[in-house]
Parts: C-alpha cells; structure tokens; sequence
C-alpha cells in the first residue's frame, strides 16, 4: 500500500473520532480541525517511526510537518532517503 | 531485554547510596520546621555530580547513559529520605534534558554547565491557576513583538519556583491555533523585567521542596530564549513527559525499596500475642505485595529508559510506569504505617512523612486519572 494510504488508514482507524467517518482528503488540515490532538501526535508518531524505519525527534517535531495526509506522506518520504 | 547491572550501574548505585548515608542524613524534622531549602544538601550532591549525570561533557555533564542515570536516582531515592530535595535534583536534571533535547547551541552552552553544577537552580513552568492536567488550555500568553515576546499570564506549583534562577516557561504564542502549534516554549531568568516569584507555598508532605506561583508582567524575553522552534511548545511537552516519567519513577521505587526493607525488619522484630507480627498473613500480605509491586515496577522502569535512552518513543510505557509506580509507592506507605501501627502513626518513625510524601506522586507530572486517559487512548478508546 502506498505510504499516503497508510497514513490515511491508520488516521480514520486510529485518530478521527467516530471511526468510519467520511473521506479524508490529502489537504485537510488535521491539527486544525482537531483529528490530531495533544495525545493523537504521539500515536501518530510511534506509527510513522514504526511503520516506515524513520526517527523523528528535534527540529523535525514541528506541526507543520504533520499539518495534512500531505505533508505527513512527505515528510516521511523526505526522512526514508 | 537483559536489565543485569553493568559495573559502571554498580559503581554508581553503591556510590551514591554510601554518599547519600553518609552525607544526607541530616535531620529532616528540623529543616522541615526550618522552612529553609536543605542548600548544604543540594550542593553535596552537585559535587558528586549527580545534577551533571546524563548530559555532554562538553556541556559539564558526565555522559552517563539514561538507564544508568535512572538507576542512580533510584539509589538516591532509597538511600536519601528527603524526597523533597531528591524531587528538586530530579527537576533540575529534567529542566537540563529539556534543554539538551531542543535547545540551541547557544542555550546549551549557556545554561548546562552551570546546571550541571548546581550553581543555577532550574524550573519548568506548565500550570497556571486555572489549568493543570488541562496544561494546553493556558492563558499565560507570549506575544511577538520585533525581536522579543511579551508574556504575560501566571503559573503555580512550580517545584523549584520560589528559588529558580532560571524558568523554562510554556506559553500560548498562538492563540488562534489549536494548542499543538499554538504553544512555544520561553528561557527566562530571574532579574528580568516584568518576572517575579511568589513565596513557597505551604504543602502536607515534600516539604523541604519550594513550590510556588511565578507572575509575568509585560515580561520582555528575546526571541532567541526560544527553547525548540515557535509553536513547538505542545509537543516539546510530551516528549519530556516521557523522560520524566521515566525518572521520577525511579526516585519512587527506590523509595518503595526502602520501605519494604523497614516493614520487612518490623514484622520481625515486633510481636503480638506470643508470635512475631510478620507471622500473621494479614501483615505478610502487605509485605508480599511491596515486593510484587516493586519487582513488576523495575520492569517497566528499565524498559522505559532503556527506550528513552536509544532515543525510542515511549509515551504507552512511560504513562503506565508513572501510574503503577506511584500508585504503588502511596498503597507501600499506607501499608507501612499500617504494619507499625501507632508507632506508624509518629514522626519518631518517619514513615508517616514518607506517607505524606508519597500523595504528591500521584498528582504531578499528570495525575493519576490522567495517566490512566492516555492509556485508554493508546487503547483506541
Ligand atoms: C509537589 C508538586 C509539584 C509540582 N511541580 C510542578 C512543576 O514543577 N511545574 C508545573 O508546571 N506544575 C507542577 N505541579 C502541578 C501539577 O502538575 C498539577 O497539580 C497536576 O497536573 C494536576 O493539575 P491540577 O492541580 O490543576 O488539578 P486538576 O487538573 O484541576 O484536577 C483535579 C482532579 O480532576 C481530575 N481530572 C482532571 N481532568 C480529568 C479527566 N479528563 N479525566 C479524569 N480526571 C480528571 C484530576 O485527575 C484530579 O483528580 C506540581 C504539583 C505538585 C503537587
């Protein structure tokens, strides 16, 4: 599955607060409209650490880093070179 | 994971655990009564380099690994019965890992060694009067203007406060974002304009320890006193919770070792109705269940610094460390006092101030139900 789509999936399980919720696109702005919280971060980030190999600690713990399915995806993509 | 002690763990244990005999075993009812901070103490335990443990050398540390550095606080929270000024030390090092992790260059060099050292006294700044486990509702805000923030706002409890040199404080930079991008954190010293501190507040247990309330008044702090990057601030929060429920832990199941050894000597010293009291399963019960909690504890002790010390993520494991630990820590001393009955009950034996001790443990670095909350989370829930 692409990186994108495993993002995603693991946000609607995970994150969204009613579960099978509707659609998520790639440019919501998830820290915005509080899908991802104070605590949801910390999930998110064992995922991705996890999941995709990658350390994520210091500069690159910034929110704009995981602002959208977008940026995440990016990110991840940025930090797997 | 294999938790066999290395020699330099042991060196460390048995090293403070002989220093903390011999050098901190001052009388606490007195400076209690005193209401002075145990200085003499604080300094001791800077020379033997206790504040410098985990950091840098080239920042006056030690370049000890975390685990070791947890199973040095675990030794001096058996071996030092003023949980007040182990709990100040153990601030002080967490202020600096605070600093280690996300400060600059400049911020490092500036503040480590001297925290190291002990010659600065460190504080952390999260709760205001109106939030505590709500800690990112805070209203104390930090405004950018040019070059600088003004902040304004309070906080209260803070453990070292009244004394601190130096205050690491989180504010709202933001107000308009959700509080992960919203908050940023400040480096802000005593003497600057616009900062003042309140007197320590009177508390029933951890007495030698000040906390206070800390004002901020149209307080200016340039731009780079910035800890981390702006808006980082919710997130440099949950990541030193990590570390510090990792190690204030460890302060408390050595504690809890100490506590185990006395009830063990008292149920077998003290008899009643022709047998020693240990004899009786309703005591034993409580001594079987000190050892049980203190030997499922160090497992999730060691797993947590062993994670926080390859630089893992560990938020599940440090929140159930936080909770079973002082939990535990809380249920060990009431059993105590229990098993010693009304000599339990007097300061003479000062298990009752280990009692008193104990509450706050389940209270700060998020309480007890707030633990359990993020368990849930973790859990989907
Ligand atoms: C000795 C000591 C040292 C401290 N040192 C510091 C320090 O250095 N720096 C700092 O910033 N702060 C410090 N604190 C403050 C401490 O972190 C807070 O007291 C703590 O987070 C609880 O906040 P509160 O007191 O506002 O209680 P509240 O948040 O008002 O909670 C009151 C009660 O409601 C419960 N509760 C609240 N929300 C929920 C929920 N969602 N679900 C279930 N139960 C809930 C709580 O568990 C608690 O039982 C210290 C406190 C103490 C006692």
């Amino acid at each position: 599955m692409p990186t994108r789509e495993k993002i995603r999936q693991f946000i609607m399980n995970e994150l969204v607060a009613d579960g099978s919720g509707s659609e998520l696109s790639d440019t919501v702005l998830l820290i915005d409209s509080g899908v991802i919280d104070s605590l949801g971060i910390m999930s998110l980030l064992g995922f991705l650490e996890e999941n995709f190999s990658i350390q994520i600690s210091g500069e690159d713990l910034v929110p704009d880093n995981f602002a959208t399915i977008s940026t995440i995806s990016d990110f991840v993509a940025q930090k797997s070179l | 994971m294999d938790f066999e002690l290395t020699d330099e763990q042991k060196v460390w244990k048995e090293t403070i655990i002989k220093f903390s005999r011999q050098e901190l075993a001052y009388d606490i009812a007195a400076v209690e009564k005193s209401g002075e901070f145990p200085w003499d103490a604080w300094r001791k335990c800077a020379e033997m380099q206790i504040l410098a443990m985990p950091f840098a050398e080239e920042y006056g540390g030690c370049g000890v690994d975390f685990l070791t550095t947890v199973h040095s606080l675990n030794s001096l929270g058996y071996a030092c019965k003023d949980a007040g000024l182990v709990h100040a030390l153990t601030t002080q090092i967490l202020c600096g890992l605070q600093i280690a992790l996300f400060g600059n260059e400049a911020l490092k060099l500036r503040y480590l060694p001297s925290l190291c050292r002990g010659e600065k006294v460190f504080a952390q700044a999260i709760t205001e009067p109106g939030s505590g486990s709500d800690a990112l509702s805070m209203r104390t805000k930090a405004e950018k203007q040019g070059e600088a923030f003004i902040l304004n706002g309070s906080k209260t409890f803070i453990t070292n406060g009244p004394m601190a040199d130096v205050v690491i404080v989180f504010a709202v930079t933001a107000p308009e974002k959700k509080t992960l991008g919203g908050i940023s954190c400040l480096v802000v010293e005593d003497g600057m304009e616009g900062f003042s501190k309140g007197k320590p507040l009177e508390k029933m247990g951890l007495t030698t320890l000040q906390n206070g309330e800390l004002f901020f008044d149209n307080c200016e702090v340039s731009c780079d006193r910035l800890l981390g990057k702006e808006g980082q601030g919710a997130i440099i929060f949950n990541e030193s919770m990590e570390w510090e429920r990792s190690l204030l832990p460890a302060v408390h199941l050595g504690t809890m070792e100490r506590i185990l050894e006395i009830s063990v000597k008292y149920a077998k010293e003290r008899s009643a109705f022709g047998k020693a009291i240990g004899n009786y399963q309703a005591v034993a019960n409580k001594i079987s269940r000190m050892k049980m909690n203190i030997e499922l504890g160090k497992g999730i002790l060691y797993r947590c610094a062993s994670l926080k010390g390859r630089n893992k993520r560990a938020p599940l494991d440090a929140s159930i460390c936080k909770l079973f630990i002082s939990e535990s820590l809380k249920q060990a001393c009431l059993d105590a006092v229990q098993i010693h009955g009304g000599y339990g009950f007097m300061c003479e034996y000062e298990i009752e101030r280990d009692l008193r001790d104990s509450i706050a443990s389940t209270i700060y670095s998020g309480t007890s139900e707030l633990q359990h909350n993020i368990i849930a989370r973790f859990m989907g829930l």
